[in-house]
């Protein structure tokens, strides 16, 4: 007889809380938080000083202060810095967000004594050689030229520098004057004045058993300069929002972008808002995914979300349609988020998006590295570790009138900015 | 180390469940053992086409996504010229979720007209967004059809023109899916804090009864040897010239494929590598240079791309490049160059194994090469290589008359 099978029943996430971390105030009362778990014999270990582009008096000197630290210090040169990084297996990340400058060492953990005078030198006594402030030059005026016939990228740098101003921190572009205009000076002072330990936290992760911190106490810390630096933030302009179109020659697909300004993490609304443009675009199962490429085809992806900064935020909608099909998107578009501000989410859907959002929340907790992620996302925009069971109990409870409510709030059409890279 | 217990089911399904207790998720992936190389050369597309429909719906569940989400999970795939792999990662709880899911679409797909006229569209849309609209996009079709002649390596797995994925017919596809999707085409790895005869049961439960069928394989051709040099200029307007030499190299399962992985790397891997150290950052010759192989299971390439600096001729940044290659091939590579190139793969391996999805994913790949165990071999095999082995497939693989070579003339000023 054959078995009866009956569909498996969903259940519920059952824990979703932040492991343990070990925060600790060091020499100078810099940060070090201390995430220690996993299976792996790994190491992340994370500097990230607030030298972003509010710290900044010269425009892209934050990125180009980052990116030169390892090209370069005292006692290594750029090659031999290369040369010990890749014969140890490690490897020094520099991403820069607009906001801070991270450093960041990943490597094997038995090999950190070997890394870890370079990575010291590094942080402390960077030299940024002419030769290489050429290069990096060379090598970004390269990329610009690549990205400028880009419809995406073109289409991103429009509506982020429309909605902030061009001269403001977190909408200003990159230019190839503006590149050739960086002198070792700037750097110089850029580094001076924010490498400091007023604006430094730490975050290590992995698995280690010695006494790393303590190293990392003597070798770095004890000899970081003693400071702290103020941001320096322009307000936007108040601007009235309205369509832009910019043509590149013999583009093949047009880049839609279709935002407002929002908020930063600490805004009241934050949570909720993630949740509203989850719905609308934040995965497979969205709206816009729905309609716009699984019924109509128009596109391979459609996604909104909210790109946070410290001080700031915006929430867009981006897609790369046919260029026939631009006007139907669009219509189809204020579409989706008329229906978000006149008709309550159904409960299925609701609950789908709640449980689509709380796996994603427990897989960001797998593991020591993503746990770092999280709590350096938290300190660095200084919201409370309580600030995670907030976001788990927001997801829980959330209306369906509160979705609605604040789509009607936030998304409106007035004040959309919509850029057409076509 | 990654540990795994493998069974077979009756109907040929081939099962691997790694158990990790660090992680509060599973994660599922199920290949089928069919990629672009398994296509005919006027339908080319159809394999990644395909992996598309498989999203179309069930007549027991219309939108696969769906209950995905509601387990508070996510699933993507994706398809290359080997292997199509449909992977899934969910809270430990809701596993058996994704067999149903997985077990229901290996048995029957709401297939449409206008399932597949959809579909066709943004597969064009994907065509155009990775292809065709960004600079350089099109450099693979480019070098593959040079350098390949027979073999179906000669398109790439999006197709060789958006024509093809837009004739697909309803009839072909359905035959596709009869013909690659069953139980003894597939290999399903299960990954997480699970117990083996948990899932064994649940896993024989969705999918034992599945019916095996006969697989009918295209006989892929073998590429011939290549004894000449080929030379493609794209006339293309681009922002940059830019320059690609595509060396023949090992497939996956040839003893050489180690070598040769670190042979690209010694090229240009990291920041001490030889092309981006000297060509790069100390006589400027490129803006941009980069070194990589194919990783295909049939003999591969071995690829050096780069943008030429704007004061250095296209004839004069391949004269370099030559000039390094030359350099290794007669020189050789150090005990310690060797060394650092081995110490950075172990590394790397070791990080890679931090993640479960990509655990589960790799020993599904490393099984359809024959043996899952092969994936805690992979570091031993590259420690294997010596000086001696390294200098003689180097010499090997860069020749001229191995060489094709794809440039881009034209900078827009």
């Amino acid at each position: 007889m054959e078995e009866i099978k009956n569909i498996p029943i969903i259940k519920e996430i059952s824990a979703l809380e932040l492991p343990e971390v070990t925060s600790e105030q060091l020499f100078n009362n810099i940060p070090v938080h201390q995430i220690n778990m996993g299976t792996q014999e790994v190491l992340k270990l994370e500097f990230v000083f607030n030298a972003g582009r509010p710290y900044e008096d010269r425009q892209l000197s934050a990125r180009t202060t980052l990116r030169l630290l390892k090209e370069g210090t005292q006692n290594f040169s750029s090659a031999q810095i290369a040369e010990t990084l890749d014969f140890y297996g490690g490897n020094i990340a520099t991403p820069f967000n607009l906001d801070a400058a991270n450093i960041t060492l990943y490597c094997l953990t038995r090999q950190i004594e070997n890394l870890l005078p370079m990575l010291s030198d590094i942080i402390l006594n960077p030299t940024f050689p002419q030769n290489e402030l050429d290069t990096f030059i060379r090598k970004s005026k390269s990329k610009l030229k690549v990205d400028l016939e880009r419809s995406d990228v073109v289409a991103y740098r429009t509506i982020t520098e429309l909605i902030f101003g061009s001269d403001h921190k977190y909408g200003y572009n990159s230019f190839a004057d503006a590149y050739d205009n960086l002198t070792v000076d700037q750097l110089e002072n850029h580094f001076a004045k924010n490498f400091v330990s007023g604006n430094c936290n730490i975050f290590v992760s992995g698995k280690w058993d010695s006494n790393l911190i303590a190293k990392i106490n003597e070798q770095i810390l004890q000899k970081m300069p003693v400071g702290k630096s103020e941001p320096i933030l322009n307000t936007t302009i108040a601007t009235q929002p309205k369509r832009k179109e910019i043509i590149i020659p013999n583009n093949l697909q047009a880049s839609i972008r279709i935002g407002c300004k929002l908020f930063n993490r600490q805004h009241p609304d934050f949570k909720k808002m993630v949740i509203v443009s989850t719905i609308l675009g934040g995965y497979f199962g969205s709206r816009l995914m729905t309609n716009i490429r699984e019924e109509k085809g128009y596109t391979y992806n459609i996604f909104a979300t909210i790109d946070t900064f410290r001080y700031d935020g915006l929430f867009y909608i981006g897609a790369e349609v046919a260029a026939d099909f631009i006007e139907e998107t669009i219509k189809e578009i204020y579409q989706e988020i008329n229906k978000l501000q006149n008709e309550l989410i159904a409960d299925e859907e609701l609950q789908m998006v709640r449980n689509y959002m709380l796996g994603n929340l427990l897989n960001m907790l797998d593991g020591p590295f993503n746990v770092a992620e999280l709590i350096r996302t938290m300190e660095m925009d200084q919201l409370p570790r309580t600030d995670f069971e907030l976001l788990v109990q927001t997801i829980k409870t959330i209306s369906a009138e509160e979705i609605r409510e604040l789509s009607g709030k936030y998304l409106v059409k007035a004040k959309m900015w919509e850029v057409i890279v076509n | 180390m990654v540990k795994f217990s493998r069974y077979a089911l009756g109907n040929g399904l081939r099962v691997l469940i790694h158990k990790d207790e660090s992680t509060p998720m599973a994660a599922v992936s199920l290949l089928y053992k069919v990629g672009s190389k398994d296509e005919s050369p006027d339908k080319t597309g159809f394999a990644h086409l395909f992996e598309h429909l498989m999203f179309s719906g069930t007549p027991n569940v219309p939108d696969y996504d769906e209950p995905v989400q509601k387990a508070g999970g996510e699933n993507n795939a994706f398809t290359n010229s080997d292997i199509t792999n449909f992977y899934n990662i969910v809270p430990v709880e809701n596993l058996e979720t994704i067999f149903y899911l997985e077990a229901d679409r290996m048995q029957s797909l709401n297939l449409n007209q206008k399932k597949l006229e959809v579909q066709q569209k943004v597969v064009v849309e994907e065509f155009k967004e990775t292809c065709l609209n960004v600079p350089y996009g099109d450099s693979w079709h480019q070098i593959s059809s040079l350098a390949y002649q027979k073999h179906p390596y000669q398109w790439p797995t999006i197709g060789k023109i958006p024509e093809h994925v837009e004739q697909a017919n309803l009839n072909d596809v359905k035959a596709f899916f009869e013909n690659y999707y069953c139980p003894n085409n597939a290999i399903l790895v299960v990954a997480g804090n699970v117990e083996e005869s948990e899932v064994m049961k649940l896993v024989v439960k969705w999918f034992g009864e599945i019916p095996r069928s006969p697989v009918v394989k295209r006989a892929i051709p073998v590429e011939p040897t290549q004894n000449i040099y080929r030379e493609l200029i794209n006339k293309n307007e681009v922002p940059s010239r830019s320059l690609n030499l595509a060396f023949h190299s090992p497939g996956r399962l040839d003893p050489d494929y180690y070598a040769s992985d670190l042979l690209s790397d010694l090229l240009c891997n990291g920041g001490s590598s030889r092309l981006y150290r000297k060509l790069f950052k100390e006589q400027n010759v490129f803006n941009e240079i980069d070194a990589y192989i194919s990783g295909y299971v049939d003999p591969g390439l071995l690829i050096i791309e780069g943008q030429p600096s704007d004061e250095v001729s296209l004839e004069a940044a391949e004269k370099a490049i030559w000039g390094e290659l030359e350099q290794i091939k007669k020189e050789g590579i150090t005990t310690t160059e060797l060394q650092k190139l081995k110490n950075k793969i172990e590394t790397v391996t070791i990080f890679g194994e931090m993640n479960i999805m990509n655990k589960a994913i790799n020993l599904a790949y490393y099984e359809m090469l024959g043996d899952a165990n092969r994936i805690n071999e992979e570091v031993k095999n590259y420690q294997a290589v010596t000086v001696e082995d390294f200098n003689r497939v180097a010499n090997n693989i860069l020749i001229r008359n191995n060489c094709s070579k794809v440039v881009y003339v034209n900078a827009r000023s």
